[in-house]
């Protein structure tokens, strides 16, 4: 602790010397006001993840290039700085340390709840908000700080349009199957906690995978032993495909549905032939299944050469509040910036007109359902 | 419970299979070669180019066009493990086992990054799959696949068995596990019949790799480090450097896996399989059929 606190005044007091010396040379304003306005961007980039950062990354520049081609805010450029983050908590840490030291005005990144937790105190220890673009397990939110805000829906939002299609589909017995990490079990727990209140469908299980391993069939078998008609899977893709795979195998002809984290063509492929056909999800609005974006998929395109992929739109929403909120404070101070971002209503997203709660948390989730047709996942209902 | 067995009969027929390049490297150098379970990546790996190459031909005749991808991928991790041997390993042979196992390591992760630069971090679906109707064979659901992916794994390992009882090569290669040196001054050359142990080994792994491929369809660049494990963790329950022992300890740890998630559910499974395999090891440390080191290759 001792160490920490004269570590953090070294530093404090290299910044000031550091700040003290551009005002020497320029004079009154600062070399610091004239240049670019960082935006850091935690993301993984390798590890089990790795192909979901190019598409927030890409989704956040594609932001950044549209505002820098209107002049910027208050005057100044914006620019991204992307780091690993391997969704991996200590690789998450370093990176997060890594933007601090960059001086970074805002922070857009976060996929892994599990590796983006640990970074949370990071920055709002130097007072810099977090637009977290992804990451969304209620355990980030229940951290209560004031410098964090989501664009994502949260776990519990995910959990309630999970119970709210359950029963509309006429679930009896739902399985629920986690895979341990932070944002799995907490949608896994919470839908778990749903289904156990009267009324409704009822929970046959609650049960959870280690990813990352290739044969799910034992905990298939023990799944199938609770004689479920639902099963909701609340990982990532590629142990889903497999499961989806494995559990039709083992003679399930139930129905099957998987959330956020699991909303990928590489589901579809991993699961094999037919297997996903007619599996649900709950997932926030993706680039396909919102209605009036084909120019913005088009612009996607054009620039990267590739599709837009999931978590695309909610980075470069995530990069539009933060340029908002830098417009509506003037500065990139982070107090005024907070303030700002709590005051922000009705700015347009693809989830809907922005307003924070007070847990700085999206008004609704925005979560619709989507089922798998012909290999592509496509809008089941918006659950309006 | 038939289904229990068999699911585990069948995870573990891999873990055995992967875990016998383990066992044999150790038993002839007493190195836990920790790449092993990347050659078992790149075996998967490997396959898919050569699947993916042949292009058309594969629609028309795939279990073929599989089992032709599997022998070559054979030779080409086979190979593969021969340069990792010549390249990391030959040079430390001398130097203290810390540095042997380091390099091991090391070894392990240029393969699975190398992998990530060249075929990208993005998972890939094997064109193959093997999709098939299920058999009822006492209560137990088996597929013909499953049952095919079983011969093959029965056929490598009867093989490799003859291999080391019933050869010269393989009487060469229980004599170096037993004295390097005397087997040097005997006149078999050590350096060439610890290639051919590589070889052997990793061709066997590659073959696990192509059979995953195929029979799960999802590959990725770190698909090896948990079954590099767990096969590590069976070589060891059946003792490690014994081939029969190492073939049993996979298809118990795939007994355990199924019988854990079975009786203590998911999440708690291999705190049961490994809890199991601490317990086991403290009463016999030298595994199931460690004791004849006489036969250890």
């Amino acid at each position: 602790m001792m160490r920490k606190a004269a570590l953090g005044v070294a530093l404090a007091a290299t910044a000031l010397t550091a700040s003290a010396c551009g005002q020497g040379v320029l004079g009154g304003d600062s070399k610091k006001d004239k240049g670019p306005i960082l935006l850091g961007m935690d993301i993984p980039l390798s590890g089990s993840s790795a192909d979901i950062g190019p598409y927030m990354k890409n989704g956040a520049q594609m932001a950044i290039d549209e505002i820098n081609a209107k002049g910027g805010v208050i005057g100044r450029k914006l620019q991204l700085r992307a780091e690993d983050d391997a969704c991996d908590p200590k690789t998450a840490v370093a990176a997060a340390n890594k933007l601090v030291a960059a001086n970074v005005a805002v922070s857009v990144g976060g996929y892994c709840s599990g590796a983006t937790l640990p970074t949370l105190p990071v920055f709002d220890r130097r007072k810099i908000p977090m637009i977290i673009p992804a990451a969304n397990s209620t355990e980030l939110v229940d951290q209560k700080l004031k410098h964090v805000f989501f664009v994502n829906g949260t776990g519990d939002q995910q959990a309630v349009a999970a119970m709210t299609w359950m029963t509309k589909s006429g679930a009896k017995r739902v399985a629920l199957l986690h895979d341990n990490t932070s944002y799995s079990k907490d949608i896994a727990v919470r839908t778990a906690a749903e289904l156990d209140k009267p009324g409704g469908p009822d929970k046959a299980t609650l049960d959870a995978v280690n990813p990352g391993e290739s044969d799910y069939s034992a905990n298939v078998a023990n799944l199938l032993r609770s004689k479920p008609d639902f099963v909701y899977w609340t990982g990532y893709y590629q142990e889903g495909g497999l499961i989806l795979r494995q559990l039709r195998q083992a003679g399930y002809k139930g129905k099957f549905m998987v959330a956020d984290g699991s909303v990928d063509a590489k589901l579809v492929k991993i699961a094999g032939g037919t297997a996903a056909e007619g599996a649900y999800a709950t997932m926030t609005q993706t680039p396909d299944t919102i209605q009036g974006a084909e120019n913005w998929i088009a612009g996607y395109k054009q620039k990267f050469g590739a599709d837009p992929g999931p978590y695309s739109t909610q980075s470069y929403d995530a990069v539009r509040v933060a340029a908002e909120a830098i417009r509506k404070a003037g500065s990139t101070d982070g107090d005024k910036l907070v303030t700002a971002l709590e005051g922000i209503n009705g700015l347009q997203l693809f989830s809907g007109p922005l307003k924070f709660t007070d847990r700085h948390t999206l008004t609704s989730g925005g979560f619709v359902i989507l089922v798998v047709k012909n290999g592509k996942f496509v809008l089941q209902d918006a659950l309006k | 419970m038939s289904q229990l067995i068999w699911n585990g009969l069948f995870v573990g027929s891999f873990y055995a299979l992967v875990a016998l390049g383990y066992s044999m490297v150790y038993g002839i150098i007493k190195l836990l070669n920790f790449a092993h379970g990347d050659l078992y990546m790149l075996g998967a790996f490997s396959g898919f180019a050569m699947l993916g190459a042949m292009g058309g031909l594969v629609k028309s005749s795939s279990l073929v066009a599989l089992f032709v991808v599997l022998i070559l991928t054979m030779v080409a991790t086979g190979l593969s493990g021969v340069v990792i041997e010549r390249v990391a390993y030959r040079p430390l042979r001398g130097a203290p086992r810390l540095s042997l196992l380091i390099t091991a390591v090391g070894a392990s992760f240029a393969l699975e990054y190398g992998t990530r630069i060249v075929a990208g971090p993005n998972p890939k679906v094997y064109q193959v799959r093997l999709d098939g109707t299920a058999l009822h064979v006492l209560g137990a659901l088996i597929t013909w696949q499953q049952l095919a992916l079983m011969a093959v794994s029965i056929v490598l390992m009867v093989a490799l068995n003859l291999l080391i009882t019933r050869t010269r090569q393989g009487r060469a290669m229980r004599a170096i596990a037993l004295d390097p040196k005397a087997c040097l001054l005997m006149g078999i050359d050590v350096d060439k019949v610890i290639s051919r142990t590589f070889f052997i080994g990793s061709a066997l792994a590659g073959a696990a790799g192509v059979m995953a491929g195929g029979y799960y369809g999802k590959i990725d660049f770190l698909m090896g480090f948990i079954i590099g494990l767990k096969a590590f963790t069976a070589a060891v329950i059946g003792g490690i450097g014994n081939i029969p022992g190492t073939m049993l300890g996979g298809l118990l740890l795939g007994l355990l896996e199924s019988f854990g998630t079975h009786f203590v559910g998911g999440q708690w499974r291999d705190v049961f399989a490994f809890g199991f395999l601490i317990l086991f090891l403290t009463v016999r440390p030298t595994g199931l059929l460690g004791e004849r080191v006489t036969e250890r290759v």
